[in-house]
């Protein structure tokens, strides 16, 4: 256990040493920013905090899967690149604990970036709108974290499979296109063109960390299922609006925990 | 305190690190010899647990394959490049594998100072030379006190004064009562700080004894002998007369693999049992002409 804190505690400080948390945090920041201002200038009153949420969701579901992709596939294979992995396997440590060490360090670490960009953002527009759904921008910054700990153990499971950083990151940029991007495309619309049932929707929902968080965004914001669709109507009719949000959360811990546990598997196997 | 029996690996169907056995005790130093290629760091790598192999390998009563954690935990690793992180310093480094091995800050200033990188201890590791990495790799091993150490390829990139220092270190840790494994090329220094040597080629055991038959010249030097019809006795009689003499018997010559300074007593024997000597071949410089064959040019 000692051993993983100290890795933990490693990673944090790295993270906050190569500026890449700090500058994270800052975009996040002026993207909510200029998003919550356009917002005010349109409108607004009460609606500001959900117009302003509504209005980043869709950008954060970019770029947070992508700063959790890149620094998880970067974080084993950057060792083997450099050289550390062999001083570092060599002490009193176990593969298991260095692995979910840096985990949980790059873990606390984009939480940190979330949580201090849109929550640094969020209280500079509470000062000029007035705040009656705060609770949403918090679950929103909550949702990016947890999004960003479903992608960083997908990234894990890239580094330790990958040779080499370069290949590691390659992989992850191809990932997150895929999560991102294609998957809306593709999976949803193959899963609506071959049968419009709401379960082939519920399993094309759950079987992306990306469109969990992005529905349970949206539910968080409007809570009428009808909003989502044929999806929206399948879950009101089988799980109701608590039920389907604790679905799409499992699914999102179920990304959290799995990548990393095969993660686990797989680098324990290896040689040094 | 370090012992393998059987150590083997297999990499897929090409380089194969053939079953070997072997013990280094506390407050002894075991040189490893080999070629690029004959499968010390392999070896290594065995020892410490990082890759995975056939057969056993225990550090002070730990099984390695078993808790590779706790076997770890009593050994000090000299990488053959070590590596760190480059933008901590040495002080962080120091303490970062301090807090990893249990050892206290008090604990790793006194390593980075026994190591002469006090002065440097806030500069980052990127700016640091080759023999600074090299003495902070050291200060690392030594993070702990444990009681095995292995060093690969130590030397390599070391000036002279550096070399020294290593040497002193490797004999210090001898009276320290330390096991020391070394891997090297640095051939001449082998019998003066080693006790036994151990010479791999292609990933097997080529000679395991002591070290002081390189400096005498041979390893056992080898003895080809053509008798007079009485080979199969002769090796009864050369085994009694010198217990560690290794008798193998290839076609009408017979081989004697023993100290040099048994080869007196292996023909005396023969002598006194009346068997006749035919023929004669004598290899005298066989350690050393191994140990040159596989440690490049250093030794000349």
């Amino acid at each position: 256990m000692n051993a993983t804190l100290t890795i933990m505690r490693k990673e944090l400080r790295d993270a906050t040493r190569s500026r890449w948390l700090v500058m994270y945090a800052v975009a996040f920041a002026l993207i909510a920013l200029a998003f919550g201002v356009v917002q005010e200038q349109g409108d607004v009153g009460a609606q500001g905090f959900n117009r302003t949420t509504a209005s980043i969701i869709n950008l954060c579901i970019l770029l947070v899967p992508l700063l959790a992709l890149v620094i998880g596939a970067g974080s084993i294979a950057g060792e083997r690149d450099r050289g550390t992995m062999t001083t570092l396997l060599s002490q009193p440590l176990t593969p298991t604990e260095l692995l979910i060490g840096k985990y949980l360090g790059l873990t606390i670490a984009a939480w940190i970036a979330v949580a201090l960009g849109f929550g640094a953002a969020g209280m500079l527009l509470a000062l000029v709108s007035p705040v009656t759904d705060f609770g949403h921008y918090l679950l929103f910054i909550v949702l990016s974290g947890a999004l960003a700990s479903a992608m960083l153990s997908i990234g894990m499971l890239i580094s330790v499979l990958s040779d080499g950083r370069a290949k590691a990151l390659a992989i992850s940029v191809l990932a997150w296109f895929g999560f991102v991007l294609f998957y809306d495309l593709a999976a949803m619309g193959v899963a609506l063109s071959l049968t419009s049932s709401g379960e082939s929707l519920l399993v094309a929902a759950v079987a992306n960390p990306v469109e969990s968080v992005r529905i349970l965004a949206i539910l968080s914001l409007e809570p009428d299922l009808n909003v989502l669709g044929p999806l929206g109507a399948y879950l009101k009719t089988q799980f109701g609006t608590a039920g389907s949000s604790m679905l799409l959360s499992l699914a999102v811990l179920f990304w959290a925990a799995v990548p990393m546990t095969a993660a686990t598997f797989v680098f324990r196997k290896q040689d040094v | 305190m370090l012992s393998a029996m059987g150590v083997s690996r297999q990499f897929g169907k090409g380089f194969m690190l053939e079953p070997l056995s072997f013990d280094v005790e506390a407050g002894e130093v075991v040189a490893v010899v080999g070629a690029n290629g004959a499968g010390k760091t392999t070896l290594i790598k065995c020892l410490l647990g990082l890759i995975r192999f056939n057969g056993q390998v225990t550090v002070g009563g730990v099984d390695v394959s078993r808790d590779g954690k706790g076997a770890r935990k009593l050994i000090g690793y000299l990488p053959q490049n070590p590596a760190f992180h480059q933008d901590l310093t040495v002080a962080e480094t120091v303490k970062f594998y301090g807090q990893l091995r249990g050892a206290t800050e008090e604990d790793g200033r006194s390593a980075v100072e026994a190591v002469g990188l006090i002065e440097h201890a806030d500069k980052q590791v990127g700016a640091l030379s080759g023999g600074m990495k090299q003495r902070l790799a050291l200060a690392v091993l030594k993070l702990g006190e444990p009681p095995v150490q292995i060093l690969d390829e130590p030397a390599t990139g070391l000036d002279v004064d550096a070399r020294k220092d290593l040497r002193a270190f490797i004999l210090e840790g001898r009276r320290g009562g330390k096991a020391t494994l070394l891997s090297t090329h640095w051939l001449e220094d082998v019998p003066s700080t080693a006790d036994r040597v151990l010479v791999l080629k292609d990933g097997k055991l080529d000679f395991l004894g002591p070290s002081s038959s390189m400096a005498n010249g041979g390893a056992g030097s080898r003895l080809q002998l053509r008798l007079n019809g009485h080979t199969a006795a002769a090796g009864p009689v050369i085994e009694a007369a010198v217990s560690m003499a290794k008798v193998t018997q290839e076609g009408e010559w017979l081989t004697v693999q023993c100290r040099p300074e048994d080869k007196g007593r292996v023909l005396q024997a023969l002598a006194a049992a009346g068997i006749t000597i035919l023929d004669f071949r004598l290899s005298g410089q066989e350690l050393i002409s191994r140990a040159a064959s596989v440690g490049g040019e250093e030794l000349h």
